[in-house]
């Protein structure tokens, strides 16, 4: 009824969004001074052999099979239809490998690493901010302290630090790529063993950094609620203290929710830089190689996949935001 | 009558950054089954700390340094340190907050509030009896039923005081602590909030009720007797009646007479404040703590302790009433007449409220 009717709106917004970010997202790399089949041209010239005229044929075949002699609305619209059939086109710089493949091979290395770091650190975080805030004292100071610093340090620095005393001077864990050398990846037991080590060092330098930032917000959110006057009422009517707790966790919870779902919106292109210290053949990498080769429908996928994510994850945000409080979701339906 | 409850030695106090600040100091109270014990006062007089202390939900920075409540016979220390049973809370003794406020989560529906204290108080009741009960009530007191269903914002500032003092009184508690629940309210959401109280003394949902505010004709309806504190201590206690017509303790004299009650005869009464500010109670002027600002001010006031004159339900502590026993202080007399303090001005009439009488320049002489 109501909801569902406000749930409809929402979708229609959100295709709305959708639609300006596909364009953008299609016309932006265009902007880019160079064009990739010059790139392509210029590279296999270097070699030597072949004449003006051959390489002109070249060049030709090139921007035709890219489509990229057409006017820019048809290239749209091309691109569009493609997409309508789950294509995401062509790459220029792997011709003649798919879109679709390169992606597909990266994507489940970015997630093998980003979503276990982001739930397991927005539980521990959420968890060690509202204990923080409850207990007070040297416990609350110490993690204060500890999540703030954690926090606030660039990613990437706390990844080169472990990376070179965990991988580098102790030699425990390996330093670079996701499986060994000579290995394909394969539902195996003995590859999961290997991968797995590789697997640790990226996993922790973004787990101690989300785990800080959950935890700061959390405890900022339960000291206030802690003074509320429902929870001296629940005192005095004999409630126990983890039913309290429970109240406190839920109103405390609502920015966290947020949080939570964004950084999930974010996994695609969250920790490109973590990707790139590691060597991990994550979306970051591809996402990174593509720029450097002007490669237009790998980032033009990718930047969708983005897109498409972050939308995804606010539209969540915003039908768990109703579900949890109620303040909300009257704002929201019309209806006091 | 039989007694309901006997809470001696109540000593509190808050202690934030080394500084100790002694809100309530060695105050015994008393009150009879089915009686409604008014506590007045200042700001900072140590009143709603008092109604935390008796409500069982004292916790930092205030610390009980000492007392015992006894009720129903059952005794039971109330000093930092001794176990009290989470049990009594809501059961023996309650609190009504004000609760026009945030009493109740704003994530919650109130009925899930309601079976979480009846679940808090006996884990085996389902979720269909304790709503049961909830809803008896409320139709009993005349509210309707639904309001369950609602969460607080949905509710109006005096519903959600009635459903806030429902929600209090469900397990049927011995003594319900009402801190200032009228203080938020318009007059007529107070009268019915008062009128429920009543009506729920008289069913015998609860024996006895604290009722704390500084409203002093709110609490001269409400009260049986009123307790008058000041800077941590009970100055007077009494009857209701004889504390708004005869006074005599000169503080609760000086208050009485800093508020206009819209009766005839306050026509052509003098309306005053009281000189001078309550102390700080982290450092307390010795002997009676009203000395500096009383107009009937002796030697002995400056040095000892005041005496209780009368017995423990109705008294006054002061030396004045010592040497007039039963006698009323002279209101005119309570606080000294100074030329220089502005406070002291006759009203012609009615019209004008004691906070113009506190601010504006008077021309008295």
């Amino acid at each position: 009824m109501q909801f569902a009717k406000y749930i409809g709106r929402k979708v229609l917004w959100y295709l709305a969004a959708l639609i300006v970010a596909l364009l953008l997202n299609f016309i932006l790399p265009r902007l880019v001074p160079g064009n990739p089949v010059d790139a392509i041209v210029s590279n296999m010239s270097r070699g030597g052999g072949a004449t003006g005229e051959q390489m002109k044929a070249v060049y030709n075949n090139y921007m035709q099979q890219f489509g990229l002699d057409k006017p820019m609305w048809e290239q749209f619209l091309i691109y569009l239809s493609n997409l309508a059939h789950g294509n995401l086109g062509t790459s220029f710089a792997q011709y003649p490998a798919s879109v679709n493949k390169l992606v597909g091979q990266a994507l489940p290395w970015s997630i093998a690493i980003q979503l276990p770091a982001i739930l397991v650190g927005w539980i521990v975080g959420n968890l060690l901010g509202a204990v923080a805030a409850f207990r007070g004292g040297w416990f609350d100071r110490g993690a204060f302290v500890g999540s703030l610093f954690a926090s606030s340090m660039p990613y990437y620095c706390l990844a080169i630090l472990l990376l070179y005393i965990v991988g580098v001077k102790l030699g425990v864990l390996p330093i670079s790529g996701a499986y060994s050398f000579g290995l394909s990846p394969e539902p195996t037991l003995a590859f999961f063993g290997d991968a797995i080590t590789y697997w640790w060092l990226p996993f922790w330098s973004l787990v101690i950094v989300f785990v800080g930032g959950q935890a700061v917000g959390m405890r900022s959110m339960s000291i206030y609620e802690l003074g509320a006057d429902y929870v001296n009422y629940g005192r005095g009517l004999g409630l126990r203290d983890n039913r309290i707790v429970r109240y406190i966790f839920r109103n405390a919870m609502l920015p966290q929710v947020t949080g939570l779902a964004l950084s999930i919106g974010g996994i695609v292109g969250g920790a490109l830089i973590t990707e790139l210290v590691f060597s991990y053949p994550g979306i970051g990498t591809t996402l990174f190689n593509a720029i450097s080769q002007n490669d237009y429908p790998v980032i033009q996928a990718i930047t969708l996949i983005i897109t498409v994510a972050v939308l995804a994850a606010n539209f969540l945000v915003e039908i768990a935001y109703g579900l949890i409080d109620p303040r909300i979701r009257a704002a929201q339906t019309g209806d006091r | 009558m039989t007694r309901l409850l006997e809470a001696t030695h109540l000593t509190a106090a808050y202690q934030t950054g080394g500084v100790e600040v002694r809100a309530v100091d060695d105050v015994s109270v008393h009150i009879d089954e089915g009686e409604v014990l008014g506590v007045a006062g200042e700001s900072g007089c140590g009143k709603s700390t008092l109604g935390a202390i008796l409500s069982l939900t004292a916790r930092a920075p205030l610390y009980v340094e000492s007392g015992t409540l006894v009720i129903d016979g059952q005794s039971q220390d109330l000093a930092v340190g001794s176990r009290i049973p989470r049990t009594w809370r809501g059961s023996v003794v309650s609190l009504l907050p004000q609760g026009a406020m945030n009493s109740i989560s704003p994530t919650l529906r109130v009925r899930t509030l309601v079976y979480d204290v009846m679940r808090a108080h006996n884990a085996r009741i389902s979720k269909n009896e304790a709503l049961d009960r909830a809803r008896d009530r409320l139709k009993e007191l005349e509210l309707p039923v639904r309001v369950l269903d609602a969460y607080p914002h949905q509710l109006s500032g005096g519903m959600k005081q009635r459903v806030v003092t429902i929600i209090s009184t469900l397990l049927n508690p011995r003594l319900l602590i009402a801190d200032e629940p009228t203080s938020a309210l318009d007059v007529s959401s107070q009268k019915a909030l008062i009128d429920m109280l009543k009506q729920m003394l008289e069913q015998k949902i609860m024996s006895g009720v604290v009722f704390v505010t500084h409203d002093l004709p709110v609490l001269r309806t409400v009260s049986d007797r009123i307790a008058v504190m000041y800077a941590g201590k009970i100055a007077e206690i009494g009857p209701a009646e004889e504390i708004a017509t005869g006074p005599k303790h000169p503080y609760s004299a000086a208050l009485l007479n800093s508020v206009l009650v819209p009766e005839p005869a306050f026509r052509k009464k003098r309306v005053r404040g009281i000189p001078g500010s309550p102390p700080n109670l982290a450092n307390p002027p010795a002997g009676c703590r009203f000395h500096p600002r009383c107009g009937l001010v002796m030697p002995d006031c400056r040095t000892k302790e005041p005496p209780h004159v009368g017995d423990e339900l109705t008294f006054s502590a002061c030396f004045w009433s010592a040497q007039h026993p039963g006698e009323a202080v002279p209101a005119d007399k309570a606080v000294p007449r100074h030329i220089d303090d502005p406070t002291e001005l006759d009203l012609p009439a009615a019209g004008a409220t004691p906070a113009h009488a506190a601010t504006t320049e008077g021309a008295n002489a």
